[in-house]
């Protein structure tokens, strides 16, 4: 057995090029230590969601002694979680079509129409990755002030597709230039027009850079806390507010709070689970242009 | 004859014409031509207006505003704006808060970003091999930079509380004297606060950086490998000089998380105490903003993380940039 083991490690080593089996194991090593690190408080998250604040912190790491759904009712309950869900369902959904609606066509133009203005347009969406939204934050406050709609979910549905427009007309139009000159060509001398060139051609041949905007916009839109804190208030809080007001000022109950954490994540994983290679790339991309 | 047809010349149709054009003829062709283009302008105008606009009222405007406000003492909604010229700015550098923020968030940055990028870097050469397991193990690594930052500061809530998982497993094997209330300790709460960042960030890193070394061709190892360099040596002679360019961006994208997102992590989780141990620029400027109500004051700390920011970001560009380039 310690023979075979020994082999094995060998032709890992040899298939994973790394090596003498040293390197292997070492390398190997700092890859699970690193890999454990991560479970081990993702863990330990989800088995105190389903304990009581008693024996959550007597034996932390054990499995519960039975399942107890109670910290997620009492989170829905007492937290508010489902109207935090659906406001920020709704937000987030919105400011993706408004993303959409807004990048698409200025990367359209950017990428298939040939003027002087087109590299102009281009960095000043640039300038977007140098702005950090903590910088803006009061400014944009004063604007909700000013445009009425301070604590008022539309001015996030509002504010935040200005935030996502550089990296989605990037991530757009660098797709957007590789369609063949040919597709474009043949559907003008039909007498296409722009907006039919858009339609037929353009938007599903940029389907994928679309699909991965949409994951890399929905990540953000979901994530966003900073704004959502300041531009909205208790009456009508996102999900990422809620799960952190679920901690009171002296007493920490975290049962329900790790209830409420799992509650906020649970459309990221699902989205997560289909598309994790696509948001990688996607991610990828989007630093290699910055 | 009148223009000819109502679409635009394909390349091939110009490479096509045979016999010369007559003077008429070409400038029928050439007001055709300047037609199209004023067209196509008016096209790409409307196409990129609202979007630009977006961007301009909502992102370009307020960084102006950024500027513009940090003139003023304004401490309040309410309050009248009083032009002080470069008072908020004087009073910055005589604040003594704002110079805690300044030496943590020093501090911050030395720490988290070695121990984020090299471990990174490392990891992500490793994955970028596809060793057996590599793609569980890629899932693993990516899994904590899904989370929003209220997620990952609420679940090490439960870490760090005093009769916590880190004290109980501490008391457990025995080393009960390294036993802290985390994030309420002066020693402790910078470092709980980067140590969480770092948590999530290794695995976010080595990932693009798997994503960036997969592009090297894999016989470039082979041959350095007959050539008796060792797996050392293929990480650091062969590998990271050939994406030091890669490495120049994750810097940059690390940098800019420290220097303002950060301030999520603070807000969530110690609101710069105890003290001022824990306070970091980027905090400090919500505080003031947010907290202390002094409106101008604040953007003027805004002011100034933006241009460290900027500063910081192109001294990473230039020190990265490959040189023959």
């Amino acid at each position: 057995m310690a023979q075979l083991k020994q082999v094995n490690l060998y032709q890992f080593a040899r298939r994973a090029r790394l090596d003498t089996p040293l390197w292997a194991i070492s390398s190997y090593g700092i890859a699970l230590l690193y890999a454990l690190m991560i479970i081990i408080p993702l863990y330990f998250l989800v088995v105190s969601a389903f304990k009581d604040n008693i024996s959550i912190f007597i034996d932390p790491l054990g499995l519960p002694a039975k399942i107890s759904f109670q910290n997620f009712t009492r989170a829905f309950e007492q937290g508010g979680l489902l109207s935090a869900l659906t406001i920020s369902i709704i937000i987030t959904v919105c400011a993706e079509v408004l993303t959409l609606a807004l990048a698409f066509p200025a990367a359209y133009a950017v990428a298939r129409i040939r003027t002087r203005m087109a590299p102009v347009v281009e960095a000043i969406f640039a300038l977007g990755f140098l702005i950090p939204a903590l910088a803006i934050l009061m400014p944009v406050f004063l604007t909700a002030i000013r445009l009425d709609l301070l604590y008022n979910p539309l001015m996030l549905v509002i504010f935040y597709p200005a935030t996502l427009l550089s990296l989605t007309v990037l991530l757009l139009s660098s797709q957007l230039r590789e369609v063949p000159k040919e597709m474009e060509e043949s559907a003008v001398m039909d007498g296409a027009t722009h907006l039919d060139l858009i339609r037929f051609v353009f938007l599903p041949m940029a389907r994928p850079a679309v699909l991965t905007s949409v994951l890399l916009n929905f990540l953000s839109l979901w994530n966003e806390y900073l704004f959502a804190l300041v531009l909205l208030n208790a009456n009508n809080k996102t999900i990422q507010i809620a799960v952190t007001m679920l901690k009171g000022e002296r007493t920490v109950d975290y049962g329900l709070i790790a209830a409420g954490v799992i509650i906020s994540m649970i459309p990221i994983y699902l989205v997560f689970l289909f598309s994790q290679e696509k948001i990688m790339q996607g991610m990828f991309a989007g630093a290699v242009k910055e | 004859m009148g223009l000819p047809q109502l679409c635009p010349m394909t390349s091939q149709e110009l490479i096509k014409e045979e016999k010369p054009l007559t003077s008429k003829e070409g400038a029928l062709r050439r007001s055709y031509f300047k037609i199209q283009r004023a067209r196509s302008r008016a096209a790409f105008i409307l196409l990129v207006l609202p979007a630009i606009l977006w961007f301009v009222g909502l992102m370009l405007w307020p960084l102006a505003n950024m500027f513009y406000l940090s003139f003023f003492r304004w401490d309040g909604l309410l309050d009248p704006k009083i032009f002080v010229s470069l008072g908020n700015y004087t009073r910055m550098f005589n604040d003594e808060h704002f110079w805690h923020g300044v030496a943590n968030t020093a501090i911050y940055l030395a720490v988290d970003m070695p121990l984020v990028l090299l471990p990174g870097f490392v990891l992500g050469f490793f994955l970028s091999q596809r060793p057996p397991g590599s793609r569980l193990l890629r899932v693993i690594f990516f899994a904590p930079s899904m989370l929003s930052v209220a997620a990952v500061s609420m679940m090490f809530v439960g870490i760090y509380l005093p009769d916590g998982i880190l004290n109980t497993l501490l008391h457990q094997v025995g080393l009960a004297q390294l036993e802290h209330v985390w994030l309420a300790d002066a020693d402790t709460a910078l470092g709980a606060v980067i140590a969480i960042d770092i948590w999530g960030s290794i695995g976010f890193y080595s990932i693009l950086f798997y994503a960036s070394l997969s592009n090297i061709s894999q016989e470039l190892f082979e041959a350095a490998r007959l050539d008796g360099a060792n797996l050392w040596d293929l990480v650091w002679r062969i590998a990271f000089p050939l994406s030091k360019d890669f490495f120049g961006v994750a810097m940059v994208l690390n940098f800019v998380w420290i220097m303002y997102g950060s301030a999520q992590n603070v807000l969530i989780l110690t609101k710069g105490g105890p003290g001022d141990h824990s306070l970091t620029l980027g905090y400090y400027l919500y505080n003031q903003a947010f907290m202390g109500y002094r409106l101008g004051y604040s953007q003027a700390i805004a002011v100034f993380a933006f241009t460290i920011g900027l500063l910081g970001i192109l001294l990473i560009r230039r020190i990265t940039r490959r040189s023959e380039v």
